[in-house]
């Protein structure tokens, strides 16, 4: 496989799973995009294996490792930070765990959790996970530019 | 650390893309170790040396640090 086709082939998974993501909105079925992403996460790595030119070697590698590296260093701190601060209102509040006041076993505290709150810390994880892609992607451009990735010289077309 | 890859390809007739698939590498690894911007592992060091048919010490050259001599 050539190393445009397997660009070509990325961006078309990208873009299925785009789809997937939303029919699986749609239908209300999240193991969908769920077993969709894995499986396109799957494709990907086996398409890169068939790809004929090279486009990993020690240099890639040492630039991947590097951004992993500071990726974690810097998102394990916002993380925690976040985490401290979820654990504050989680423990402040009853979540239910707690045994029930007395009374009719179907009353719920007025202070306790309501479920929507966790899905907005569902998006609140997506977000948090979007921010390490993107300190990744900056990391790695960082280091890409540092390790020569873009540089030309004569010999370039 | 210095070295004289560009050198040796001149004087073996390679393009940093040819030099980089004998040695199953990116050209843009070729370039950045020409470059100095990227030092090669040994191993690769060693890939060069031996395809060029000389040793590590004829391609690369190691900037000591200043006032630190070599051990005698």
């Amino acid at each position: 496989m050539k190393r445009n086709t397997f660009y070509l082939l990325a961006g078309v998974v990208a873009l299925i799973e785009v789809g997937i993501f939303w029919l699986s909105v749609e239908i209300e079925r999240p193991i969908l995009i769920q077993v969709a992403f894995v499986l396109g996460v799957l494709l990907i790595y086996l398409a890169r294996r068939k790809v004929e030119e090279t486009i990993e070697d020690e240099r890639t590698a040492v630039i991947t490792q590097k951004a992993a590296l500071r990726t974690l260093e810097v998102f394990w701190v916002v993380f925690f930070a976040v985490s401290l601060g979820s654990a504050v209102v989680a423990f402040s509040r009853p979540l239910g765990l707690r045994p029930h006041p007395p009374g009719p076993h179907e009353m719920i505290p007025p202070d306790a959790l309501d479920l929507p709150v966790f899905g907005g810390f569902a998006i609140f994880q997506m977000a948090l996970l979007c921010l390490m892609i993107f300190l990744y992607v900056g990391f790695r451009m960082y280091y890409a530019r540092k390790y020569g990735e873009w540089d030309t010289d004569e010999e370039q077309d | 650390m210095k070295n004289r890859i560009k050198v040796y390809r001149a004087m073996h007739d390679l393009t940093q893309e040819g030099l980089a698939n004998e040695l199953g590498v990116t050209r843009q690894t070729i370039l950045a170790i020409e470059k100095g911007k990227y030092d090669p592992s040994l191993e690769l060091a060693f890939k060069i040396a031996r395809f060029f048919g000389v040793t590590i010490e004829e391609i690369f050259i190691y900037d000591s640090v200043p006032g630190l001599k070599p051990p005698e």
